[in-house]
């Protein structure tokens, strides 16, 4: 283990017997020891190496499935690896598959003296804790109620409260922005920050890529149980958008391309001011569409149209050239060129797509349309606020 | 079980588990604890009334206080046996997120079990003296009837506690062993009925159930009553009681060991 190094994970690799995931039996086991069957398995993690150095904090994406979770709980000791090893240095305080283990029966009070004897905390040390736990998880007077009445909310917010407050020197977290509040997202993002920040390592998984992204040092992605990208939280979350896209396409949801194929939008890319390529938007956050056509035959007035959309709210904005007053008399072989700039600042953060289409001027004859040919994320907002995009707002108020 | 230094360094959390387990078994009942001190009474009451009715009072001499020492020191066995079947699955939810050693689960159910069964012990001594029937000219054979017994319930309640993580039937099999056990003890009858079909010599051979061995300690601790063994040296025949202990004390051990890289992968 390099010096330096608060995890370090070396050809890992997990196997779990799939009948040891449904319902063992004596049954299984004698009639498999008959038919001298091998019991079949499913390979969660295959060969994963990674170090994790002291103070850092990396993020772990992936889609579900993908074995985060599996990872989690080896680093966490409590999924034995079936090859390679895990060595980590420090107390290791872990918060997974929501909920730090509490017993149903036993009140908040109780589970949390037991959490703490469990992570090996003197009484005396939990009970100065106590207080700040029960405060930062805000359950007031319920913390003597058993967790069974709790709300998942209650539930998660002082299971992260324990997991924090018991100063682990490792802190692996599992998917806890996904439940709770607005508010306590924002002190568990806080929390986690200054956990960051006072030097102790973190390992934490999270669908939110806002979230694992700001917090993140750097992000690991998983992908079918392999690591198949490290690196800096930016280029991963947009490498990470990349692949989903790719994967989005590939399947049979997104039928990509239709049209009666007479002209072809034959490239599009995204640029940046000076006309390169990019992969992100840029920081001006103006869309800059280069699209390149080929025309079998001379067309007489097309039109050239754009929308962006969210995955979860279809279209946010569309246009095209008729409704931007573009003249385009006609388009001939071999083909050309167009180009649009498209202002993005008002847009939510989120991922977004982007399709384009080239059809008549009065819409009766496709010619050609490629769905979410483009895709960009944005990362923050330009300014707060609610829904997907930013309109201009003026406001008085006055008393009368 | 690294020995002495795990156990002091776990001792809080040792103590909270078996807390919590006193705590849940008693959690919503009205008389709470009490119904530790009131259930082996209840037991000497039912007792006295069906041997007094089925006329088994010829058995053994005292034959009443022979069965009661009989079934309250089985009642610890049995309880553990029960307990243990959840020990591990039962907390799956602290298995599958936290790192700890495993055999605390374990052990902290027979410690639960042994807190109870120390209360009931209580209330029969109590009983015996009270009622005249105390003989403790051998008393200090206590301290190998708990400390044998102790071990048999650990090594019980780790077997049965790993075994049925991984096969589910644990629980039914174990229902169906423990009262097939319960009429090969000398429970109700005296270990005499057993040597009967022995031949002379081999008597030690009854001893092979160790609660048999652990029963006639306690029996001639509290009672006085000569321990049985048909020719053979009773404290050979005791021996070979201990030694059961200890075997599955140590089997106990050895699958919670082999059990406990794949808890995390079937609970």
């Amino acid at each position: 283990m390099n010096p330096g190094a608060a995890i370090s994970i070396e050809h890992v690799t997990k196997r779990f017997p799939l009948s040891a995931l449904g319902s063992s039996s004596l049954k299984h086991l004698v009639i498999d020891a008959f038919r001298r069957r091998r019991a079949k398995v499913f390979q969660a993690l295959t060969d994963v190496n990674l170090e994790v150095r002291q103070g850092e904090s990396l993020g772990i994406i992936g889609s579900n499935g993908a074995g985060k979770s599996t990872l989690l709980s080896i680093i966490a000791g409590t999924i034995t690896p079936t090859e390679g090893r895990v060595r980590a240095r420090g107390k290791i305080s872990s918060l997974l598959e929501l909920g730090a283990g509490f017993h149903p029966d036993l009140t908040g009070r109780e589970n949390v003296f037991l959490y703490g004897a469990i992570m090996g905390i003197p009484r005396a040390e939990m009970r100065r804790r106590f207080d700040a736990i029960v405060d930062f998880a805000g359950i007031g007077e319920f913390i003597d109620q058993p967790v069974r009445f709790y709300s998942s909310g209650m539930y998660v917010r002082l299971g992260f409260s324990v997991a924090v407050q018991i100063d682990p020197d490792i802190l692996l977290v599992d998917e806890v922005l996904a439940v709770g509040d607005a508010d306590f997202q924002r002190r568990c993002l806080k929390r986690m920050n200054e956990f960051r920040h006072s030097g102790k390592t973190l390992v934490l998984i999270s669908h939110d890529l806002g979230a694992i992204q700001s917090i993140s040092d750097r992000i690991a992605i998983l992908d079918h149980g392999t690591i198949v990208n490290v690196g800096g939280p930016l280029d991963m979350v947009d490498a990470y958008h990349g692949r989903m896209l790719a994967e989005a396409a590939g399947g049979a949801a997104a039928a990509t391309e239709w049209g009666t194929r007479e002209a072809l939008i034959a490239r599009v890319s995204m640029t940046d001011a000076s006309g390169a390529p990019v992969k992100r938007l840029p920081d001006d956050r103006i869309i800059r569409i280069s699209l390149d056509y080929t025309a079998s035959r001379r067309i007489a007035a097309p039109v050239f149209g754009f929308g962006v959309a969210t995955p979860e709210r279809g279209v946010v904005f569309g246009s095209n050239t008729q409704i931007e007053g573009v003249a385009v008399p006609e388009i001939a072989p071999p083909g050309g060129h167009v180009s649009f700039e498209i202002d993005a600042s008002a847009l939510q953060a989120g991922n977004y797509t982007m399709s384009f289409s080239l059809h008549s001027a009065d819409h009766q004859t496709n010619y050609h349309r490629l769905e979410n040919a483009l895709s960009f994320y944005i990362d923050k907002a330009c300014r707060g606020f609610e829904g997907v995009a930013a309109l201009p707002v003026k406001c008085t108020v006055c008393a009368n | 079980m690294a020995g002495g230094g795990f156990l002091a360094a776990r001792r809080e959390l040792i103590e909270s588990l078996v807390g919590r387990n006193l705590k849940i078994r008693y959690k919503g009942s009205a008389l709470g604890f009490f119904w530790s001190l009131l259930t082996p009474l209840c037991f000497i009451l039912i007792y006295a009334v069906f041997a007094r009715l089925l006329k088994f009072g010829g058995l053994t001499p005292d034959y009443l206080q022979y069965l009661v020492c009989g079934i309250i020191a089985w009642q610890f066995t049995v309880g553990c046996l029960n307990d243990s079947l959840h020990s591990i699955s039962g907390n799956a939810n602290l298995v599958k997120k936290v790192f700890f050693p495993r055999v605390i689960l374990p052990l902290s159910t027979a410690l639960a079990n042994l807190v109870n069964y120390i209360l009931t012990f209580a209330v029969l001594m109590l009983y015996l003296v009270a009622s005249g029937h105390a003989r403790l000219g051998c008393g200090w054979l206590l301290v190998p009837a708990f400390a044998m017994h102790f071990a048999l319930c650990l090594g019980l309640c780790c077997l049965c506690g790993t075994s049925n993580v991984f096969f589910r039937d644990t629980e039914h099999i174990v229902g169906v062993v423990s009262q097939a056990w319960f009429f090969t003890t000398p429970v109700m009858y005296p270990v005499s009925f057993q040597l009967d079909f022995l031949p002379a010599g081999i008597g030690w051979l009854a001893y092979l159930n160790p609660m048999t061995g652990i029963l006639a300690l306690y029996r001639k601790a509290l009672l006085g009553h000569a321990i049985e063994a048909g020719g053979c040296p009773p404290a050979a025949a005791v021996a070979v009681s201990a030694l059961v202990c200890a075997a599955v004390l140590v089997a106990g051990r050895q699958a919670l060991r082999a059990g406990d890289a794949r808890f995390g992968d079937v609970l």
